[in-house]
């Protein structure tokens, strides 16, 4: 079944939810835009209030991303059916190129970023062509070495006794300095999950994306078809590399500090898989609304979002740990009852999505 | 936005009450209270390290709070911290210090546990310009980035052997040569080149062998160390690691004059582990319950010892870790009552100009924020027993020197 989301015909009570949803987007995304600019001190002494602080900047930077991250694997997992476990290790890949070139070579960050984003695909794109060679499990389980064995690798890198790329002290960037820093790296970061799902959206009404679907679906068929599978799906990689080394190198600079423990965290990789899943794998929106709802989900539980409810069967200290728990029955639920995931649960065909039980509904009342 | 102004709302009617309740007493009045805000890994791998943390901080704030709080040019300011769970990510803990910077709008900032989230937290404190003092970073690349709001009441890593040097310098007979063993990762290495440029000033030869991190079959090394013969075997790695070197000694009879490792000897794994082939162990420590310093205020080594065991009875003696975050709160303590005032620069410069005595040490920070005047001790383990042995006006014992053999023990 050749079925991508872009390729559905939702039915009229879908498209109804369908145009309810990208409402709310659109103006949860002007929202987005426009909030952070009455942080600027112009607009402030003019008397504007305050609609953006530090703490919403870090959060809606890291929302964003996210949605790069989980957009960005949506490319091999979603769509090309590759379940790529490593993927943190093309984010790590792009912090230490631009913490490297900026901290030990002083380059200015605009220069430094556009390389983040060509060492991962780079490297992606040599692992890549051995690595997709494998598949179902085998290739999870490599591409999971992968993840961990990059960070190992750059942690204890030695020249002559001393580490490279700054060994397990890691590696310190001068801090940004230009007013507003906060608002550079929420539109550098919005700007990449942009671009990503730009990216995504170029590639599904390509024949590249055609080409890709057809190798998830049947990788046999889709070579006898003519689809350079080897060349498709290295690519595929590569590309999801270099969005995901574009928002490592933000993070490298944004974060001011980074090492092997922050920047090729293991529960990212789980994170943005999780994300993509919930959202929607292979659809266009699926993996934003993912990352938006799922971190949002987490800085709810952790307690750091300026909302807090008391909820008495949620104590506040157990939260952090019901977070984790709560990440995996989603998992678990998504997996299970809503395969395609919540985009499609709102006006898809799944058996399980609100506009099929309506459908059946209306159908059975007749 | 409406819920946040009306919290404040809340916390400023709080206050007047506070504030008006006590008016009529006379005497020290009470201020607003001044919260500290720490995001500490109270879930996930580093839980243990956390909590000891979180025990040093809370054993502080009952005590100030039962003096009233901290006396700020005759007003008593109580305190209150306020924590957050960030399950020991780094970058969770950045989103939890934004938060207690910006929503809590917390006074001061205490360290988390782990030198990714410290490093990670201090770019945020110079970034917000809040002073942060923390207690469980002894690396010193966070205190090189010319950070201003960061202080370290730790030494650093180049003084954990320092100590057990200088003290080797004073025995009889005197040790000349020392054979020094290191893992291979950056705090370990950081130690062991600190032994290699230090030690010959006070006339030893050092031979220094590294192995890879986290290495349990270190044969080859300490027959290395027992053809080179030396007087001093010392070791910079981790638990497991001073453990294989010292069955490996004995197995393979490297009869040195003293065995001193950096980090393992002072948990009771070591001794559990080992029996009484533990004994003779040197190791430098930030901190024993035995140590004799004169502190100018709070509480002297044994009623530490003793709150401590009234607040967390069956938790045995407090560790190091816990002493060195009370020292933190310290540090807060006494720059609040010099600055007279809670304001954050004011406050930074106090921290920066701060040199006073307590029951973990001098504190005082050099140029870079961090307590290069304390000294590490050096513990030896007696009969099983732990033992402070130097710097000599703090110990509680002398030396057993030299270590006999292994058949003669």
């Amino acid at each position: 079944m050749l079925r991508a989301a872009f390729t559905t015909k939702p039915t009229e009570g879908g498209r109804r939810w369908r145009r309810l949803f990208l409402l709310l987007g659109g103006v949860v995304l002007l929202y987005g835009l426009l909030a952070p600019l009455t942080s600027l001190d112009a607009l402030q002494s003019a008397g504007f209030p305050l609609l953006a602080d530090k703490l919403w900047f870090r959060i809606a930077t890291a929302t964003a991303m996210f949605v790069v991250l989980a957009s960005a694997w949506n490319l091999v997992g979603g769509l090309t059916g590759y379940a790529a476990f490593g993927n943190v290790a093309f984010f790590g890949i792009g912090a230490y190129t631009c913490g490297m070139l900026i901290s030990r070579a002083h380059w200015p960050l605009f220069l430094a970023l556009p390389l983040a984003p060509l060492a991962s695909a780079a490297f992606a794109a040599l692992v890549g062509v051995p690595l997709l060679r494998l598949r179902g499990h085998y290739f999870a389980v490599a591409s999971l070495g992968v993840g961990v064995a990059v960070g190992e690798v750059i942690q204890n890198v030695e020249y002559r006794g001393t580490p490279v790329f700054g060994g397990s002290t890691g590696l310190f960037l001068p801090i940004f300095s230009v007013d507003n820093r906060d608002l550079v790296f929420y539109f550098l970061m919005v700007g990449a999950a942009a671009l990503t799902i730009g990216v995504t959206w170029l590639v599904l009404r390509s024949r590249f994306g055609y080409g890709l679907i057809a190798i998830r679906e049947n990788e046999e068929a889709a070579a006898v078809m003519g689809v350079n599978t080897t060349a498709y799906k290295v690519a595929a990689f590569a590309l999801a590399a270099a969005l995901t080394g574009l928002a490592g190198g933000i993070f490298a600079q944004w974060n001011v500090f980074i090492n092997q423990e922050n920047v090729f965290p293991i529960e990212y990789n789980v994170q943005m898989i999780l994300m993509a899943l919930v959202g929607g794998a292979g659809t266009l929106f699926g993996p934003l609304a993912g990352a938006v709802f799922l971190y949002m989900l987490i800085q709810f539980l952790s307690g750091s979002l300026p909302v807090s409810l008391d909820l008495p069967f949620l104590p506040s200290d157990a939260r952090p740990v019901l977070a984790q728990v709560i990440l995996g029955l989603l998992l678990l639920v998504t997996v299970i009852f809503v395969p395609r995931g919540v985009i499609d649960f709102f006006g898809g065909q799944s058996r399980l999505s609100l506009a099929y039980l309506r459908r059946s509904l209306r159908e059975t009342s007749v | 936005m409406r819920s946040r102004s009306s919290v404040l709302l809340v916390v400023a009617a709080l206050l007047s009450f506070a504030c008006g309740g006590t008016a009529g007493t006379g005497g020290t009045s009470t201020g607003a209270t001044i919260t500290f805000g720490a995001p500490l890994g109270l879930t996930g791998s580093l839980t243990k390290e956390s909590t000891l943390t979180q025990q040093g901080y809370d054993l502080w704030v009952d005590w100030i709070n039962q003096q009233g709080g901290i006396n700020i040019d005759g007003v008593k300011h109580p305190v209150k911290v306020k924590y957050y769970d960030d399950t020991s990510s780094a970058n969770q803990s950045a989103v939890l210090m934004q938060k207690l910077i910006t929503e809590d709008k917390v006074n001061f900032l205490l360290g988390p546990y782990g030198s990714a989230a410290t490093a990670t937290d201090a770019a945020i404190a110079e970034q917000n310009q809040v002073p942060m003092v923390e207690a469980n970073g002894a690396a010193q690349a966070i205190f090189n980035q010319g950070y201003k709001y960061t202080f370290g009441v730790l030494s650093p890593a180049n003084k954990y052997l320092q100590g057990v040097v200088d003290m080797a310098a004073t025995l009889t007979p005197k040790p000349t040569s020392i054979f020094m063993l290191s893992a291979d990762d950056n705090f370990s290495l950081e130690v062991a080149n600190a032994v290699r440029d230090y030690a010959p000033s006070k006339g030893f030869t050092v031979t220094l062998q590294k192995y890879k991190n986290g290495s349990t079959n270190l044969a080859a090394e300490v027959q290395a160390a027992k053809a080179a013969n030396p007087d001093i075997v010392m070791n910079s790695g981790h638990l497991l690691e001073a453990i294989a070197i010292n069955k490996a000694a004995k197995e393979y009879k490297l009869n040195s004059k003293l065995f001193a490792y950096s980090v393992g000897p002072s948990t009771p794994d070591f001794i559990n582990s080992l029996g009484k082939d533990a004994n003779y162990v040197y190791d430098g420590s930030q901190w024993t319950p035995q140590v004799k310093y004169k502190p100018s205020f709070y509480l002297t080594e044994s009623q530490y010892v003793d709150a401590y065991h009234k607040k967390y009875p069956g938790a045995g003696d407090p560790d190091y870790h816990v002493a060195e975050s009370t020292a933190a709160c310290l540090a807060f303590q006494k720059a609040l009552e010099n600055a007279k005032s809670t304001d954050p620069k004011k406050v930074r410069d106090a921290l920066a100009k701060l040199d006073v005595m307590t029951f973990f040490g001098q504190i005082k920070f050099d140029s870079r924020g961090i307590n290069t005047y304390k000294p590490m001790v050096v513990e030896q383990i007696q009969n099983g027993q732990h033992h402070t042995v130097f710097p000599t006006d703090v110990a509680d014992v002398k030396p057993m020197y030299p270590t006999p053999a292994w058949d003669q023990r």
